[in-house]
């Protein structure tokens, strides 16, 4: 592939669909995924205005398996806000992350691209689009992947891999390893060039001929029962099925961020990510972020992001790390730390909220409190990344949640569905309230049907 | 003859079943709940039910379309913008439950299962010749309700007594009214309860009566109640209609089976249990005091009670399902798996055991 400046880009967006996913549980029971508010805009709309800083870009899809209709209006409107075309396609069915790609290629080489980004949705970075194409066109593999260093504790929860330090090939690379491989993982962001596809075709035709996979696992009745798309040809992976039988056969190559990278997997994380978020809008356009010193507008400590419609009371005091969306209303006298505040919410005079989600249009009374663990003090990122029970970094501020069960250790924020009626003094604690419920006893550690 | 059937609201208490359906669909003993009482009301010469609902309206006009169909009976929604209470609605609803005819509507509220001897509340109601019959249920804990006090011999009502501290009686609202339009006269366009305002009005003015309900009583808006008032169905269906109960040497009491379910060899199924249409019960398993609905699988040496099992879901080889497991829809329950009153939302896979009773998202 030549050098050439005018060759078009063109970037896909994996954005999944809506029987997965259910970690994201309750904001996802009403809306996609996707489209959650982050530091103010839908989890997206961060990826896509990376993509918008690619030279050449020519075309964004956006891939999934959500009905059309759920992304319809956000597609139009940020195709006219950013002025860069995007296009929302539907999988039939899931085909798996590079089954997905494969599935429209036709329309992606449409444009006659040199070069496509994939990117996963629920990724939270800083995303060096532009540095990792240069990287990739000087290294000349068919696929570069943008790469960062854990802790090796964590590692073992992502895809592992290890690099030449020289030239950056992908020596080796393995999904989730039981034993430790390497403290570097993949962050779920590529650029390809369009061999990528014959690369996908020759491992679906493989798995034709030899007619079942290549690795022995015993199948539970659960796996056998899925639908029949899992075990067959055009269910293609990205991780185990390209990258790993590719390493070492210099076609693909590293590129190292040493920024941020987080996953939004869970509601809790999508606090943290929000305040990364907020964070980089600090230095890249902090007029988007709110200021105040209470005299004429509240007081706003660190980085807090409020959306104009908002009104938000002079004597409340809002950050750091806040977010309030559309048509919120914040009352006198409001103390607001580390949440997110979705649309048309109601705070009345003198709430608390910290380490909470409030959904859209709920209502938080007088006196109340809403807030995530015990203690009042901001959290490190360290209680946030908690994914398993395991994890225990020394040094830490513990405040995970108290619950037992395997299935509850998101319980480190609460989160209110849309139209939860918080009463009066009601107190809530690490709790999680799904939509239409009103508290008027206060709760703590549990979750609310 | 009319009626007005109170859906009102989200069912929140029902869920995770009312996230995969709104609440009057939700099946009770192999049909919808809403189909219970229509089927009744049809029954005693119904023409026409007014269905009160503030949620998923699109939804449940769907299923509506087929019923009407299949029943011959006119079914139409009357939409609360926001909540109106329990006599609101019937002010919003007006213009269709009055005929001109003067004859008296039914009210129901949803998410109540009787036995509904309309037709003996109707004689009731002629009788009296009062403006409205209520229907009352004797229960153990009268504190708990709105207790009705009222004249034994004629049943007059006297007043109406919330959640009373010392007794003042047994017999509590059971849900089911029978009212002239003039009743209608006397409930404003706006939020407003029935128990508080409506019926005291007319109880002072004497025309007001209660009849005590025979036969069961249930308040199925939550999962105990729900399996507990399956038992009180089952128990009364085989009264009624012995014959659409199932039997066999595989059954053991009470045992309803839609014709499109498969049972296999060895099981035990019984006593109280329901399995809905298109179910597959492989060989060797034990239900009891359970609900399977539509399209479940439950593998082999499976043991399940007092559960409910959502539609389209499965349950692993082996596994054991107790102690008020709720499985919303398409759950799959691995092979082995043992759950304790596990609460599971829908599409989710269990591949772990759920010790004791847990939410799981």
């Amino acid at each position: 592939m030549g050098s050439s400046m005018d060759e078009k880009v063109v970037a896909v967006i994996m954005v999944g669909g809506p029987t997965k996913g259910t970690r994201f549980r309750p904001l996802s029971l009403n809306i996609p995924k996707p489209l959650f508010p982050i530091a103010g805009q839908p989890m997206v709309h961060h990826p896509i205005s990376a993509c918008k800083r690619i030279p050449n870009l020519a075309q964004i899809y956006l891939v999934g398996f959500y009905e059309e209709r759920e992304f319809a209006l956000y597609v139009s409107a940020i195709s006219n806000e950013l002025k860069v075309p995007v296009r929302y396609l539907r999988e039939d069915k899931p085909h798996g992350s590079a089954g997905g790609l494969y599935h429209f290629r036709n329309l992606i080489m449409e444009d006659d691209p040199s070069h496509i980004f994939l990117l996963n949705c629920d990724v939270c970075c800083s995303f060096p689009l532009p540095e990792m194409l240069e990287a990739h066109r000087k290294y000349g593999g068919i696929g570069t992947l943008l790469v960062i260093k854990v802790s090796p504790e964590s590692a073992s929860q992502f895809g592992e891999l290890v690099a030449d330090p020289v030239t950056n090939e992908l020596l080796h690379y393995t999904e989730k390893p039981e034993t430790f491989v390497s403290d570097r993982i993949n962050c779920g962001v590529y650029v390809f060039t369009p061999d990528i596809f014959t690369a996908i075709r020759e491992v679906s035709s493989q798995t034709k001929d030899t007619g079942n996979s290549a690795t022995l696992r015993r199948v539970s009745s659960v796996e056998a029962l899925q639908p029949a798309t899992r075990n067959s040809t055009d269910f293609v992976r990205l991780d185990q099925d390209i990258l790993s039988p590719l390493a070492g056969k210099k076609q693909l190559y590293t590129y190292e961020t040493k920024d941020f990278w987080e996953q939004i997997k869970s509601p809790g994380m999508s606090l943290r990510c929000s305040e990364l978020y907020l964070s980089q809008f600090r230095l890249t356009s902090p007029q988007v972020l709110a200021s105040g010193d209470g005299t004429k507008s509240a007081i706003v400590i660190g980085d807090v992001f409020i959306h104009p419609s908002a009104k938000v009371h002079p004597t409340a005091k809002i950050g750091p790390n806040v977010s309030i969306s559309a048509n919120a209303r914040v009352g006198p006298g409001v103390r607001l730390i580390s949440c997110i505040i979705l649309d048309d919410v109601e705070i009345m005079e003198n709430a608390v909220v910290t380490n909470a989600i409030v959904g859209w249009k709920s209502s938080i009374g007088r006196w109340s409190r809403v807030q995530a663990c015990s203690s009042l003090k901001s959290l490190t990122f360290k209680c946030f990344c908690l994914v398993s029970l395991n994890n225990h970094e020394p040094g830490s501020i513990l405040c995970r949640s108290q619950a037992e069960g395997v299935y509850n250790s998101k319980l480190g924020v609460t989160i209110l569905g849309d139209s939860v009626a918080v009463e009066d003094e009601v107190v809530v604690i690490s709790s999680i309230v799904l939509p239409n419920k009103t508290l008027n006893v206060s709760v703590q550690d549990e979750i609310i049907l | 003859m009319k009626a007005l059937i109170l859906v009102g609201g989200f069912g929140t208490r029902l869920r995770p079943l009312t996230l995969s359906f709104p609440k009057p669909l939700v099946d009770f003993a192999n049909k919808p709940m809403i189909l219970h009482q229509i089927e009744a009301l049809k029954a005693v010469g119904v023409d026409e039910v007014v269905l009160a609902i503030n949620y998923q309206p699109e939804v449940m006009l769907n299923f509506l379309k087929d019923f009407e169909a299949k029943l011959e009976i006119k079914i139409t929604c009357s939409q609360e913008t926001e909540p109106m209470g329990t006599a609101g609605p019937l002010a919003l609803a007006r213009d269709k439950l009055v005929d001109g005819s003067g004859e008296p509507f039914f009210v129901l509220n949803s998410d109540v299962i009787s036995e509904y001897p309309l037709r003996e509340m109707i004689e009731f109601h002629k009788a009296h010749g009062g403006e409205a019959s209520i229907m009352v249920t004797k229960v153990d804990e009268p504190s708990k309700y709105g207790v009705v006090v009222m004249e034994e011999t004629t049943g007059k009502v006297e007043k109406f007594v919330e959640k009373p501290k010392l007794y003042v009686g047994n017999k509590i609202n059971a849900g089911i009214y029978l009212l002239n339009p003039s009743v209608l006269d006397k409930i404003e366009l706006r939020p407003t309860s029935i128990e508080k305002e409506t019926f005291p009005k007319i109880a002072a003015a004497q025309g007001l009566y209660a009849m005590v309900l025979p036969g069961f009583w249930m308040d199925i808006g939550q999962p105990k109640d729900y399996i507990t008032g399956l038992r009180l169905y089952l128990d009364s269906l085989r009264k009624k209609s012995p014959g659409k109960l199932t039997t066999g040497a595989h059954i053991v009491g009470n045992v309803l089976v839609d014709e499109t379910a498969k049972i296999g060899e060895g099981c035990l199924i019984g006593p109280d249990v329901a399995i809905g249409p298109g179910c597959v019960v492989e060989s060797g398993v034990r239900l009891s005091r359970c609900t399977v609905m539509r399209g479940v699988r439950i593998k082999k040496h499976a043991c399940v009670s007092s559960s409910i099992i959502g539609w389209h879901s499965t349950v692993g080889q082996w596994a054991r399902i107790e102690n008020m497991t709720i499985l919303g829809e398409d759950v799959h329950v691995g092979d082995e798996i043992y759950t304790n009153g596990g609460v599971v939302l829908p599409h989710k896979e269990i591949k772990s055991n759920i010790l004791k009773p847990e939410i799981v998202m």
